[in-house]
């Protein structure tokens, strides 16, 4: 099985998986024991992670708050921010395209009475900077918008955006967990005031992340996981040592990689399309080519049935046009304008440290041999000189 | 979600093809559109009350693929008088179709009843020559 689903999760890293090793069971403490050597050598471990997760970010570690993942980040991020806001700024800005943990926090908010603001994106994927500015009002408490989308790979202007939404003193959010390791990130040139990250995208371990808490912003944050007083009282809970050391190995790691791996992998992904539109009739891209991550190619397949492409697929582990959880379109190809059929009709292609180009090519192969089967057995080819396939 | 009957079927499909329309032997059916998301063509070739080859071509969900494949198979080696008797009812037994799903097997047999149809209309109007 060749993995092409590196969005979903990535496979942890041998120097990561050595990192964490020893934090199981022999160096076990509580990095909240202040009293004894166990303790420290836990607590050391966990501010040594903070430098190296700031460091991929261009933050202080000071404004590093480890979390159990992404979700729980992006929650603390909106969810907090609301919690803090005054009474006059009851507004949430994003966009279609986010992540469900950040749309579903807005959606909880808006059933208590706030406004939430979702804007479109264009057939490219990228939101247009003169709505957020319209959008933005001095009412406005948060704009969360992601950094590099999970499904097509599209990197959003969050810097332009963060400039129109400070201008009116909202917080920005990005939610930069397709991002953080695959390009070069810096808070402060984004200038963002809150960013979630996750280990498991970035050949790290499951269940921890951190969102980036800039100085200043912790003021208009509250904890939503309260008890301990951890993470300087804005997450509280027994620290994930291990978990937290694998994070920091995995930035560390990424930072050493990036600037490598990102040609190396976007020059696989490029072959991959290569291939595909070569040898396949009414392949699209979705979204636009660029700016996209490295690593993300995500194609639609005119005159397939999109359950009956996937579950023919045998050999590649890609991801559909489906959302989650059902047979439903996803809800980032939608916003892109594409219709049910031609949305579910799609696959996303995550590649990674561990993707080769035989491997390019032998899942290329696949998918072409897959969909050529498909359209052969269409009835709309069943007459010569009859049109291909089925309706897009 | 689906069976093994459903999956070998669509990864491995047998009898997709087509069968000369125009022939004597050949009965062909269609059932259900490409707007609609699912569409079955099955053809037979009947001699001496046998269907001595069928086959399909299918456009839809995986469901509605093995359907079609199946009932091909099933068509194959069967009398035309047995064949009348297939029933949506056995496609969905057979391929342990999910609820949402038991319409494609409506399509297949369709598409098999009316390739029986004009196979026996066929076979009349040469009796008549």
């Amino acid at each position: 099985m060749i993995y092409l689903d590196h969005h979903a999760t990535t496979p942890v890293d041998p120097r990561v998986m050595k990192a964490m090793l020893p934090f199981f069971s022999e160096k076990f403490g509580n990095p909240s024991s202040r009293t004894h050597r166990p303790g420290w050598d836990a607590s050391d471990a966990v501010e040594r992670a903070r430098k190296q997760v700031a460091a991929l970010i261009g933050a202080s570690a000071r404004e590093v708050v480890f979390t159990s993942g992404a979700t729980e980040a992006n929650n603390l991020a909106i969810a907090g921010v609301a919690a803090a806001a005054p009474a006059d700024r009851r507004h949430i800005v994003t966009v279609a395209t986010e992540h469900k943990a950040v749309l579903d926090p807005c959606r909880a908010l808006e059933a208590q009475g706030w406004q939430v603001t979702v804007l479109p994106v264009a057939a490219t994927g990228l939101v247009d900077l003169a709505a957020v500015e319209q959008a933005v009002t001095p009412g406005t408490a948060l704009v969360s918008v992601m950094l590099a989308n999970n499904e097509i790979g599209i990197v959003q202007p969050v810097a332009e955006i963060a400039r129109l939404a400070h201008a009116h003193g909202a917080i920005v959010h990005t939610d930069a967990v397709q991002a953080l390791g695959k390009l070069p990130i810096e808070v402060s040139s984004l200038d963002v005031d809150l960013a979630s990250f996750s280990a498991h995208k970035l050949y790290g371990p499951k269940g921890v992340g951190a969102l980036y808490v800039k100085r200043g912003a912790d003021k208009r944050l509250r904890a939503q996981v309260r008890g301990g007083g951890q993470e300087r009282g804005l997450r509280g809970g027994t620290l994930n040592v291990p978990g937290i050391v694998g994070l920091g190995a995995a930035c560390e790691v990424a930072a050493q990689d990036m600037a490598v791996e990102m040609l190396r992998v976007s020059a696989l992904r490029d072959r991959l399309w290569q291939l595909l539109r070569d040898e396949v009739d009414g392949v699209a891209i979705n979204g636009a080519p660029a700016p996209r991550l490295a690593g993300n190619l995500n194609v639609s397949f005119d005159g397939i049935d999109g359950e009956a492409l996937l579950l023919a697929i045998t050999d590649v582990a890609v991801s559909s046009g489906a959302a989650c959880t059902s047979a439903e379109p996803s809800h980032v190809l939608t916003a892109l304008g594409l219709g049910t059929r031609r949305a579910l009709a799609s696959l996303r292609f995550g590649l990674g440290r561990g993707t080769t180009a035989a491997e390019i090519e032998d899942a290329a192969r696949h998918i072409i041999a897959v969909v050529s089967q498909l359209r052969a057995q269409s009835p709309a080819r069943a007459h010569a000189g009859a049109t291909a396939g089925g309706p897009a | 979600m689906y069976s093994d009957a459903v999956l070998e079927r669509v990864r491995d499909p047998k009898r997709v093809g087509v069968l000369p329309e125009d022939s004597p032997e050949v009965g062909t059916g269609q059932a259900g559109t490409l707007d609609a998301g699912t569409m079955a063509r099955i053809q037979i070739r009947v001699k001496d009350g046998r269907i001595v080859e069928a086959r399909f071509k299918v456009f839809g969900c995986s469901a509605a693929i093995a359907a079609a494949c199946l009932m091909a198979e099933w068509l194959e080696g069967a009398t035309v008088t047995q064949s009348r008797a297939f029933t949506p009812g056995q496609v969905v037994d057979a391929l342990g179709l999910p609820e949402e799903r038991v319409h494609v097997a409506n399509v297949a047999v369709d598409a098999a009843r009316q390739a029986l149809d004009e196979a026996t209309r066929k076979a009349g109007t040469g009796r008549q020559r």
